[in-house]
């Protein structure tokens, strides 16, 4: 756990850290995901992917899923007015996972292009999984 | 002269959609755009659709090859959110069926890169010893493609005769290794079309985040099922073959020796199946939360999140599956290879665009 709280203190983060349902979790909400990149590959540690999960407000959480050689570190953040840093340009795995969610939940991620992965031609972004956009 | 070589949506080779743009100079392939998405279901959306118990078929046909992988995933992911612990029986059964389904869809892989590499006596070989697989499969589940084995809690039929399914696995692992592994580790034939062909380093491995056999083939020693055991692979002994090459190749018998490990690993699951129940608890209420599951399948990490808002309809589930993790990589295996290796190299990592599409 010594570990867990290095990261947590690196990124500036004081709750704790929630292990259950087969994840240690970290609620940083504010979070920029290219710092948490930075630590987490420092690290060697392993982008697994980004699960979005739409919220009340129409914001999206995103989870961060990283791979400790074995654990698995989610860290919980938050879009605002649905955009949010990419980090392709430094960790290239999350490329698809980026594009994906743009289609599914039209997340803009910052700095970067978003080409469609999963979309058809002509379909707006957010029309598989965002509650409301599909009419 | 360069030019732009358009091939799919519609393949003969792998009869599953997607596109593949090489740019290429002369015979020598400078660059390559992948484009997928035209298996696209929504079963992300559809399981937002259904109770937890219906949920359970949907992700079941999210894979025709890896369906059981979805299932284990999902029923895992579930059983932590409702803290339900399956009994020891059923834990090893699951580790039977993954194990059984590796070597059916890893024999596939080799039977098709056998054909890919113009060897279609190997070819042959691969689809008969699969065939023994899938009856072995047939005799359990009662089905050849869908097994339907987990349930949340458990698993649904039991393993009646462990003894005659030894027999079967230690028949297989016989024609494996008399056969398979010797062809795709020594032959001449085998050598000149994968060595030194698609190499994919250690370090752009390690930054697009591979997985699974993909990824050891290419010097990355992590197998899921060791770094985070699940089921019943705590208690059972296997090594995880690692490659250091990258190439083709590596990743051609980082597969042939997992077969080998999958066939060890059943002897001691069918031999220590312990007497008990094969389900838990009854499974009531899901309290609200979300919870991960991963497992490492035929591919590689199959990774679940479930979310719940404590209704019996699951509020999100999130699935990455390996090859959707795996595929941006053969971009980067396609660098200056040879135009006629393309079709081996994209294979080699054994992708399923039903599962990266779902």
């Amino acid at each position: 756990m010594t570990d867990l709280d290095d990261i947590s203190h690196e990124l500036g983060i004081s709750p704790a850290w929630r292990e259950e349902f087969g994840s240690c979790w970290l609620a940083a909400p504010g979070l920029d995901p290219r710092a948490l990149a930075h630590a987490m590959l420092a690290r060697r540690a392993r982008f697994v992917t980004i699960t979005a999960i739409e919220q009340p407000n129409a914001e999206l959480r995103l989870d961060y899923h990283w791979d400790l050689d074995g654990p698995l570190l989610t860290f919980t953040l938050a879009t605002e007015s649905h955009q949010i840093p990419s980090i392709t340009e430094l960790c290239p795995g999350a490329d698809w996972v980026e594009r994906e969610i743009r289609d599914y939940f039209a997340v803009v991620f910052l700095g970067r292009d978003l080409e469609p992965l999963m979309l058809c031609a002509d379909d707006k972004p957010g029309i598989h999984l965002r509650n409301g956009r599909s009419q | 002269m360069s030019y732009r070589l358009p091939i799919g949506p519609y393949h003969p080779a792998l009869e599953e959609p997607y596109k593949l743009e090489l740019h290429c100079e002369g015979e020598t392939v400078l660059s390559a755009d992948l484009h997928v998405g035209f298996n696209f279901r929504s079963i992300e959306r559809l399981a937002e659709r259904r109770n937890y118990l219906q949920v359970i078929p949907l992700v079941e046909r999210i894979c025709g090859i890896c369906s059981n992988v979805h299932t284990l995933s999902f029923c895992q992911a579930v059983e932590r959110l409702a803290a339900i612990d399956p009994p020891e029986r059923a834990l090893f059964i699951r580790v039977i069926i993954a194990e059984l389904e590796r070597l059916h869809s890893h024999l596939l892989w080799a039977g098709i890169a056998a054909k890919l590499m113009g060897f279609k006596t190997v070819f042959m070989g691969c689809f008969d010893i699969r065939e023994r697989v899938m009856d072995a499969l047939e005799a359990v589940s009662g089905n050849r493609v869908n097994y339907a084995m987990n349930c949340i809690g458990g698993v649904n039929r039991d393993v009646k005769d462990p003894g005659s399914l030894l027999a079967a696995v230690e028949a297989i692992e016989r024609g494996v290794t008399r056969t398979i592994i010797p062809i795709f580790t020594t032959d001449r034939t085998v050598q000149s079309r994968c060595a030194g062909v698609g190499v994919l380093t250690f370090e752009q491995a390690t930054q697009h985040g591979v997985v699974g056999p993909t990824a050891r083939a290419s010097g990355i020693a992590q197998d899921i099922r060791s770094a985070a055991p699940y089921a019943a692979y705590g208690r059972l002994q296997f090594d995880v073959p690692v490659e250091t090459a990258g190439d083709v190749r590596a990743r051609v018998v980082v597969r042939a020796l997992e077969i080998l490990e999958s066939s060890r690993i059943l002897r001691q699951a069918l031999k220590q199946l312990p007497a008990g129940p094969l389900r838990g608890r009854a499974f009531v209420e899901v309290p609200a939360g979300t919870a991960i599951s991963r497992i490492e399948g035929p591919r590689g990490e199959v990774f679940y999140s479930a979310t719940s808002d404590g209704s019996d309809i699951p509020s999100r589930v999130r699935v990455r599956t390996p090859t959707f993790a795996n595929m941006p990589a053969v971009r980067l295996m396609l660098v200056n290879a040879e135009l006629s290796d393309a079709p081996l190299i994209q294979a080699s990592i054994d992708p399923c665009y039903s599962c990266t599409d779902r």
